[in-house]
């Protein structure tokens, strides 16, 4: 069956929240209907067919033809066997809550990006905002499931308080990468800009380039560790340059001993 | 008699009053930033932007928010400046620049005492202070931990980490002072720690400081005392709690406050064009706004003396100086009412935005 696919009209004025087009919101809906759906968030009232031209198909395959950094959360609390693929860029916490399936933006993504993500897996061709995969203004937990790959760069605070699943940047990690991880994985192929892993409970972070990592990391000496091995080849598909840097004997530092130490960073021995 | 000036020109400040309404009522998604105000101020003002429904944000919302996401993701022991001079029987200042930020600091902790209550009174109060200014501790029997302000998120990893007895790498010269400072905080009764969003430490190292508080707190008794941001920020923070539920960076643009630190930054606002009018507030210090787009229609109440060159301009008074004013604080960690040092006729920022939210009626559908 074919894609529903979203065309965009025009940029809209102000930012959109696209959470209103999950698959149970357009299923069975006649495309003048969904056109009626409000996605505004100001006074200024603007409707789903202000923005896009809407093509009906299967629900469980949405395409958005067109993305713009206003378009914000994209693929919220999408569920398992569903998938949405952006032609262009995202605004704020693409793939928010998602308990499963698929998510491709081949442009950017904006600030908490698969903030709450439970199970899907996300794939965004360009750069990402700061706080990638983590919670929200006053929220306990990260992301605590699933797999986020990222071919450019992050920003600030990437996998803040990560509770579970895999991060992998192929570019460059803005300041603060992997702040307060409580669990789960970080791979970072480019550099890696300020403090590294600070507050870091027991989760990895793995730097294809080695750097100082401060006083509360510890050298714990390079090892071929067997789970790496296995690890690598999970990542084979969708990253060959992250199976790559794990695939090698690793350097591996324990920390944060602030926190209890249980933490690690690893990089190539 | 209030001055006021559009574009420069004098206008009455009837006509002021009246174009403020009509920039902000023609506007679909205004922002009233700044919010520099005393309690009053910032009532009107959040009123002002529930019913435009706009954005409202303080210029010193990144201060506020440091301290707040420590608070409400982690957790923080607090207590009042008094509590602390009667009790603490260790003291550690942590940043440069305090004194200024608070410049009654050590008038009102009297570091010099010792502590009155508990097993420790009578005895002699440890102080320590890690990073301050050249010669801000001189006055003070302090042992001072040198550190760049930069270097401070590391020093409270170090500390934390020796606190809780496990290994720390790297330079074996700071150590010493840092095992020191560890052992005399395990070994209080009740320690306290003292520090600023607004001397450049950030949420994490403020979350590290306070992580270290509640693992001494299993074993003994640690607190702290955050000295809050300019422009009455914790004030404001506490009016728009009780208003919206949240701090401020709170949009009102659904008809429901939503609060977002990223989507309501005034700044990201307008230099985003997502905001298409702007109400800028700062009536304590007539600080200019930190965005760098120059044509967003723009509203300025400030003191005399800090007209900007550019859009509305109505002068207020300053709280506090020209006026009485309800304000948080610092000293006794709660609302004090302010008598005016200097009373004049400018009006106060709630007045002037009463008078704007009067001509607004009927022009907004609410």
């Amino acid at each position: 069956m074919k894609p529903f696919v979203f065309t965009l009209r025009q940029e809209p004025a102000q930012r959109v929240d696209l959470s209103a087009l999950s698959p149970d919101r357009i299923a069975g809906r006649a495309a003048a209907e969904i056109e009626k759906i409000e996605i505004g968030t100001t006074k200024a009232a603007i409707k789903v067919g202000d923005v896009f031209g809407v093509s009906v198909g299967d629900p469980g395959v949405v395409r958005f033809e067109g993305g713009s950094s206003r378009f914000d959360l994209v693929g919220a609390k999408l569920l398992p066997d569903h998938s949405v693929h952006v032609d262009g860029d995202v605004g704020a916490q693409l793939g928010r809550l998602a308990k499963g399936g698929r998510i491709t933006v081949t442009g950017s993504a904006g600030a908490y990006a698969a903030s709450g993500n439970a199970g899907a897996l996300i794939e965004i061709g360009g750069n990402v905002g700061d706080f990638l995969a983590a919670p929200l203004a006053g929220e306990l937990g990260g992301m605590s499931g699933g797999r986020v790959i990222v071919r450019g760069n992050a920003g600030a605070r990437a996998g803040d308080r990560l509770r579970r699943g895999v991060i992998v940047i192929e570019g460059d990690a803005g300041e603060d990468l992997g702040s307060r991880l409580i669990a789960g994985s970080i791979v970072v192929l480019g550099a890696a800009k300020g403090r590294i892993g600070y507050l870091n409970r027991r989760g990895t972070i793995v730097l294809a380039n080695a750097r100082d990592l401060g006083p509360t990391y510890i050298d714990c000496g390079a090892h071929i560790l067997t789970f790496a091995g296995l690890f690598a080849r999970s990542l084979r598909t969708d990253s060959p340059r992250a199976a790559a840097v794990l695939s090698r004997k690793l350097r591996r530092y324990g920390g944060d001993t602030a926190v209890y130490g249980k933490g690690e960073i690893l990089t190539p021995a | 008699m209030s001055k006021a000036t559009l574009d420069g020109k004098p206008i009455t400040l009837e006509d002021a009053c009246r174009e403020a309404a009509r920039i902000l009522g023609d506007a679909t998604f205004p922002v009233v930033a700044g919010l520099g105000a005393d309690a009053a101020g910032a009532r009107s003002a959040i009123l002002l932007a529930e019913q435009l429904r706009g954005a409202y944000d303080h210029l010193a919302s990144k201060e506020i928010l440091a301290d707040l996401d420590v608070l409400r993701s982690f957790s923080m022991f607090t207590t009042t400046p008094n509590e602390a001079r009667v009790r603490a029987d260790a003291l550690l200042f942590v940043g440069p620049g305090l004194s200024q930020l608070w410049p009654a600091m050590l008038e009102r902790l009297a570091p010099g005492q010792p502590p009155r209550h508990g097993a420790q009174a009578g005895q002699q109060r440890r102080i320590f202070w890690i990073g301050p200014e050249a010669n801000e501790a001189a006055n003070i029997p302090a042992t001072i931990i040198p550190a760049a302000r930069d270097e401070l998120p590391e020093m409270l990893a170090m500390l934390r980490a020796r606190v809780g007895g496990r290994p720390v790498a790297g330079d074996a010269a700071r150590q010493p002072a840092i095992d020191e400072l560890a052992g005399v905080l395990k070994n209080a009764h009740f320690g306290v720690v003292v520090w600023s969003a607004s001397s450049g430490i950030d949420p994490l190292a403020i979350e590290m400081l306070q992580a270290m508080v509640a693992d001494l707190n299993v074993t003994t008794r640690c607190t702290g005392v955050p000295i809050g941001a300019r422009s009455g920020a914790a004030g404001v923070t506490q009016t728009s709690g009780w208003m919206t539920g949240f701090p401020p960076r709170t949009g009102f643009g659904r008809g429901y406050p939503e609060h977002d630190p990223w989507r309501f930054e005034a700044k990201r606002l307008v230099d985003s064009g997502e905001a298409d009018a702007a109400l800028w507030i700062s009536a304590y210090s007539g600080e200019a706004p930190p965005w760098s787009k120059g044509d967003v229609p723009l509203i300025t109440l400030a003191p005399a003396g800090k007209e900007p060159g550019r859009g509305l301009y109505i002068e207020v008074g300053q709280p506090g100086v020209t006026h009485d004013c309800v304000e948080f604080a610092q000293e006794i960690g709660s609302f004090a009412l302010r008598k005016a040092t200097t009373p004049s006729s400018a009006p106060s920022v709630a007045q002037i935005i009463d008078a704007i939210a009067t001509k607004l009626q009927g022009e907004v559908s609410c």
